[in-house]
């Protein structure tokens, strides 16, 4: 009787030693099949399916309490909002990783949070709350981040935009010669760089800086930025005093960016 | 027992209670012989009909005899005559049994490669009378284990040579793929090279924007030959895994030779044989699998499944 009921035990414990592990490692698969999902969506330009992916992902990896993976899809969820232009949406999601008060999340995830949210704030001339954001990523970036580059870069155009030309001008001029960086970012700095100029209304530089970024956006098949570029160099014409330059320049911005619309709204649709 | 019966109210009739008591359950247990009965036949009228056999081997009494798949009577009699021959009879279900015709044939088969035997019966020609109760039928022995080893043995060895052949054959389909790949190796780094001399050169005033398009080439050109040049270090690797596992099947196909060789009249020796190549055959269908699944990851012809990505999606300071 004593051997059976030590059986009976051994099987119980075993049972319950077991069995969340396998609940675990399917919950873990799932989070990584629907993921993948997500992010192929994405790609493709399938936003609200990759919102409702993540979501889902969400879900499966705050069930097994994967906590750096439940910061990645917060950021993942926040961007997709700020795609889907639901901006309020996106600063929520990130606030749930910056207004974390346990210390669950990672020390990257934050500085990836507070800078999305710096650039999302920018975006929307929320300035003061954007620099706010920015204070805080590049207090946590300190010395050396992977973020560090796109930091400094959002630093420029953010005093650019203050109205402080010559600071952005000079920071950007510094971030734009670095080498090892992204190209996008290197050509965001160099964009600003090409701003801070026709603020300063050095018209002939600005040109020039216009026309290197627009290269490179070209080289990245940046539609938007090229679009952008374009009508800088339609402005920076006109103070020149070539109207014809500026109208060319603006015919090609006017035909890229109806051609980025009628892509998008495709993808969308 | 009066004394009981006086004394406590609930003992009285207890004769007739517990007379009621067993006759329920006495027409309870009726009952369920008669309906178990019902169910397996018992109560079916059911009619002799016969076969000879060179030998009782796997014949046993009570084994059911089927008609298109359904139980329609069983083997209930085998004796040995005087010439040393096997008479078997069997009792049909008699509505059942107007369905088979006189030619109908008596075959013993297996369920499943290595199931139990069974006695099928086949219906026979239309046009010919009905069976009826006494006749004799024909019995015959339906392919068995030995015989399905040998024709797959005969088909399977035919296709291990010819891709044995396609494999080594520097003429081949597979080599000269290898070939042609190392070839648009060298002609994508030329394409690339040469699209980054039209990026170069690109007229600032162009009116077309020609460079995302010219950009997306050249990635293209440089997504080929990283392939390609993965292919041709990994490829050789999964050549070898191929040959070795094409190794493995012709060692198993040898295995099934020679047990049917050694048991062929011995079929339960057989079967142990069976079991142990079966057992074989999973392993190589596993190793089979994971080459599978590194071909899906790497053939080039396939879409090439990249690393998953675990960080935050892309986004920069100008998004």
């Amino acid at each position: 009787m004593t051997r059976f009921f030590m059986l009976l035990l051994t099987g119980i414990l075993a049972a319950c030693g077991s069995a969340p592990v396998s609940r675990l490692l399917q919950a873990m698969e799932q989070a990584q099949a629907a993921d993948k999902d997500a992010r192929r969506a994405l790609k493709s330009g399938e936003l609200l399916r990759a919102q409702h992916d993540f979501a889902r992902v969400l879900v499966l990896q705050q069930s097994v309490d994967d906590a750096t993976g439940v910061a990645t899809t917060l950021i993942n969820l926040a961007t997709v909002a700020h795609q889907l232009h639901d901006d309020e949406t996106a600063l929520a999601w990130l606030d749930k990783v910056l207004l974390e008060k346990e210390q669950i999340y990672p020390l990257e995830s934050h500085i990836t949070a507070a800078f999305r949210k710096a650039v999302i704030l920018t975006n929307v001339a929320r300035l003061s709350e954007a620099d706010s954001a920015l204070q805080l990523s590049e207090k946590l970036c300190a010395v050396k981040c992977t973020l560090r580059f796109g930091i400094g870069s959002l630093r420029a155009r953010l005093l650019l935009l203050k109205g402080d030309a010559e600071s952005a001008l000079d920071m950007a001029q510094a971030m734009s010669k670095e080498k090892d960086v992204e190209k996008e970012e290197q050509a965001n700095a160099l964009r600003v760089v090409a701003m801070a100029e026709e603020k300063l209304a050095r018209y002939a530089s600005a040109l020039q800086h216009f026309q290197a970024v627009l290269e490179m956006d070209k080289s990245l098949g940046l539609s938007a930025r090229i679009g952008e570029d374009l009508n800088g160099m339609a402005r920076v014409s006109t103070q020149l005093g070539h109207d014809q330059e500026a109208a060319a320049y603006a015919q090609r911005a006017a035909l890229v960016n109806e051609s980025y619309r009628q892509s998008t709204a495709a993808t969308h649709e | 027992m009066a004394l009981l019966t006086d004394k406590d109210e609930r003992f009285k009739n207890l004769f007739v209670k517990a007379a009621i008591f067993i006759l329920l359950a006495a027409i309870g247990v009726g009952l369920v012989f008669l309906l178990t009965g019902e169910k397996k036949g018992a109560f079916t009228e059911k009619l002799p009909i016969y076969f000879v056999a060179d030998s009782g081997q796997d014949l046993n009494e009570g084994m059911p005899v089927k008609f298109s798949g359904f139980k329609i009577g069983k083997l209930s009699a085998l004796t040995l005559d005087e010439q040393g021959l096997v008479q078997g009879q069997v009792n049909i279900e008699a509505k059942y049994l107007k369905l088979i015709r006189q030619d109908a044939v008596m075959s013993l088969k297996k369920e499943g490669v290595i199931g139990d035997g069974v006695l099928e019966i086949s219906q026979g020609e239309k046009d010919k009378p009905a069976l009826v109760a006494g006749a004799k039928v024909r019995f015959e022995r339906a392919s068995g284990l030995e015989q399905a080893v040998v024709d797959m043995k005969d088909r399977v060895l035919p296709i291990l040579d010819d891709l044995h052949q396609a494999l080594h054959d520097p003429n081949g389909d597979v080599r000269q793929t290898l070939k042609n790949l190392r070839e648009l190796s060298a002609e994508m780094r030329g394409t690339r090279e040469h699209i980054d001399r039209v990026l170069g050169s690109v007229d600032a005033n162009i009116n077309n924007e020609a460079g995302p398009l010219l950009r997306s080439l050249r990635q293209s050109a440089v997504n080929a030959e990283a392939l390609s040049a993965r292919l041709d270090h990994e490829l050789p690797a999964l050549l070898n895994k191929a040959d070795a596992s094409m190794e493995s099947l012709r060692l198993t196909s040898e295995v099934i030779k020679d047990a049917v060789q050694r048991s062929a009249p011995q079929l339960p020796g057989m079967l142990g044989e069976v079991r142990e190549t079966l057992g074989k055959t999973r392993e190589i269908i596993g190793d089979t699998q994971e080459m599978l699944d590194s071909l899906s990851t790497h053939w080039p012809l396939k879409n090439v499944v990249p690393a998953p990505e675990k960080g935050p999606v892309r986004m920069d300071s100008h998004d």
